[in-house]
């Protein structure tokens, strides 16, 4: 066993997902199933070797000339949020009840 | 509609003659099209949204060019050819009916990725691949349906329901570009581009008994695509010959200053398809291959494949890639690390599922992305979330990056023997709804993909029909050195040459009339979005 239910209810607040009681017991068990599937990463001799963090080796960034272009309008920008006000996203209180309007 | 106008099995080269010739216009392509995903749809559900009226606006400008050049010549005795160059100018897809796997932004329509998360997104932009596709000439006619955030092999993950395998539909199509599979294979459209992270093109296209072609990483701008995993993902075409996925790949190649990864292709593949493989060496992988839990008939299959190589003069070299097996743990680690923080972009603020009623900032988040988000993706984001953690972090992810150094390096030293690779696509054919429930099963299905997304390079599902037992379409699997996609096209238009097979499924609508009385009802309904259609 690798993670424990509180692991995954520590784990769920970091990536911000709300995970019921319920939730929290199926998903320690599916995480712990997985993690065992893993080990062969755990089990290589990798003394001296580098690590690669992108598939094609000795390519170059691909860079545009540094000017001014156009974006998404204001409009557009706001078009997909689900709530807006006065032209900006708009959120709940992010102090709590006594944060203002909701 | 003109005598021999056969649409489902139409080629992106019969198109192009037939419009040359004036057999039928873009606008009766159109027709046909959208007809035939009407009478099929309802059984295949490969559509999350139907664009008609998109498909028929391309194909008027096509054919407003068409004829503008075409009275521009009347007098002139080289109509004929001049007409040929008008088709040129119009680009590789002049005219042929396409579809969009729904995690790539196309203006004006939704891009669901096949999550609630996204139910009510409309794209503001185009992804490069769509408006390449487009200004190829395309007709664009939907978007497809597809794994929840492309996270799964079969499709059953989208949060708007199945896809049905169009060969046996009580069966998966693969995933996660199962529409895009089940679309090219029911002949609703010619070609359709998917993407592929761990095998998400060439599993599907072996499942669905068409081709698919994931090419190296940076070939295909991923510019509006969705990000699943930043340094796997690349687009690619489906199609039910070579030839079409060849005149695709010429339209969406390429650098795009929009995309840091791209690069510059100017390789036209289409010239590839008819230079043979005499001469050519050609691996095979025995100790992969033939490894246990590998159906016999994939086995048998590939067999063949082989000695069709080497009865057209290519040489058959044993070559080995010894740390495979590391590759799918490798790919385990990587990819859900890169999908946390992918994902972490959907805040519920910008755009996205609200869930409504949250006290603060912190539980919107929390709740929007616990209802927006399917089991499986929450699954990912989950292990990213803790692999990347301080700690585990130097015993997971760190090794899984140095391994997959091992891996790079097999391919390298592989390549310096042959011109191109031999294995399986999948281990088995389509399996039936539910028949692989526990999340670590599903992930063995793509054994064979994932190292070719690990090290970057191109891959290619080509189908050499029906399993001796299963009766379903087989796949194998051509694989290329890094930016030499032009020897995948060439092995494969050579191997598919020595293939008499079916190209298309055999379903036709209305056999299944009733498909809801045989499966029970789809695990969602359809969203508003697919059972409206064409909403804009």
């Amino acid at each position: 066993m690798y993670l424990t239910e509180k692991d995954v209810r520590g784990i769920a607040t970091y990536a911000r997902i709300g995970l019921s009681d319920a939730e929290v017991a199926a998903m320690t068990v599916d995480l712990n199933s997985i993690i065992e599937n893993l080990k062969p990463i755990t089990e290589y001799d990798l003394r001296g070797v580098e690590p690669t963090f992108h598939p094609i080796a000795g390519l170059s960034n691909v860079m545009r000339e540094d000017r001014v272009r156009s974006g998404f309008t204001h409009d557009e920008a706001l078009a997909n949020a689900p709530a807006e006000q006065d032209g900006q996203f708009l959120v709940p209180s992010i102090l709590g009840d006594a944060g203002g309007d909701r | 509609m003109a005598v021999g106008f056969e649409y489902p099995d139409l080629s992106v080269a019969a198109i192009r003659a037939g419009l040359a010739a004036h057999d039928f216009s873009a606008r009766e392509v159109a027709q046909a099209a959208i007809a035939r995903v009407d009478a099929l749809d309802p059984q295949v559900h490969a559509f999350l949204e139907p664009t008609p009226e998109l498909a028929l606006a391309a194909a008027e400008r096509i054919d407003a060019a068409l004829a503008g050049t075409d009275a521009h010549n009347a007098a002139d005795a080289s109509a004929a050819a001049t007409h040929n160059t008008a088709l040129d100018s119009l680009g590789p897809l002049a005219g042929v009916p396409i579809a969009f796997k729904d995690n790539m932004n196309q203006l004006g329509t939704h891009t669901t990725c096949a999550s609630l998360m996204l139910k009510d997104y409309t794209a503001p932009f185009s992804a490069t691949c769509v408006e390449r596709a487009i200004a190829g000439g395309g007709l664009p006619l939907g978007k497809l349906n597809m794994d929840e955030f492309a996270f799964g092999s079969s499709t059953e993950t989208s949060a708007f329901g199945r896809t049905y395998n169009p060969w046996d539909l009580e069966r998966v199509p693969g995933g996660s570009s199962g529409g895009s599979a089940a679309s090219v294979a029911a002949g609703m459209v010619t070609v359709a581009l998917g993407s592929d992270t761990g095998g998400s093109i060439r599993q599907p296209a072996s499942f669905c008994g068409v081709v698919g072609m994931k090419p190296t990483y940076g070939v295909v701008s991923r510019y509006g695509v969705v990000a699943f995993g930043s340094s796997l993902d690349q687009v690619g075409p489906f199609g039910r010959t070579v030839a079409d996925i060849a005149a695709t790949l010429d339209a969406i190649s390429g650098r795009d200053l929009r995309d840091c990864t791209s690069q510059e292709v100017t390789t036209c593949f289409t010239d590839y398809l008819e230079r043979g493989v005499a001469g050519m060496r050609i691996g095979i992988v025995s100790a992969l291959t033939d490894a246990p839990g590998i159906e016999l008939e994939i086995v048998t299959a590939t067999h063949q494949a082989v000695k069709r190589l080497e009865s057209l003069g290519a040489h058959i070299v044993e070559v080995e890639l010894p740390n495979a097996a590391a590759a799918l743990a490798a790919y385990y680690v990587i990819g859900p690390c890169e999908a946390f923080s992918n994902l972490s972009r959907f805040d519920s603020v910008r755009y996205g599922y609200r869930e409504p009623d949250a006290a603060d900032l912190g539980e919107q988040y929390e709740q929007s992305r616990a209802h927006g988000f399917g089991p499986e993706t929450i699954r990912r984001i989950m292990l990213g979330s803790y692999l990347l953690s301080s700690g585990v972090y130097d015993t997971y992810y760190y090794p899984a990056q140095q391994v997959r150094t091992l891996i790079t390096q097999d391919y390298q030293r592989a390549f310096e023997q042959v011109d191109a690779l031999i294995t399986p696509v999948s281990p088995r054919t389509a399996f039936r709804f539910g028949e692989i429930a526990d999340p670590t099963s599903m992930y063995l299905s793509d054994i064979f993909t994932i190292p070719i997304n690990i090290a970057g390079n191109g891959g290619l599902s080509l189908p050499v029909g029906l399993g001796e037992t299963s009766g379903l379409p087989v796949g194998v699997q051509i694989i290329g050195p890094q930016f030499s996609d032009e020897n995948i096209i060439q092995v494969a238009a050579a191997l598919e040459a020595t293939y008499d097979i079916r190209r298309r499924a055999p379903l036709e609508a209305g056999i299944h009339a009733s498909i809801e009385d045989r499966l029970g009802t789809p695990l969602k309904a359809p969203t508003q979005a697919s059972a409206e259609g064409g909403r804009q």
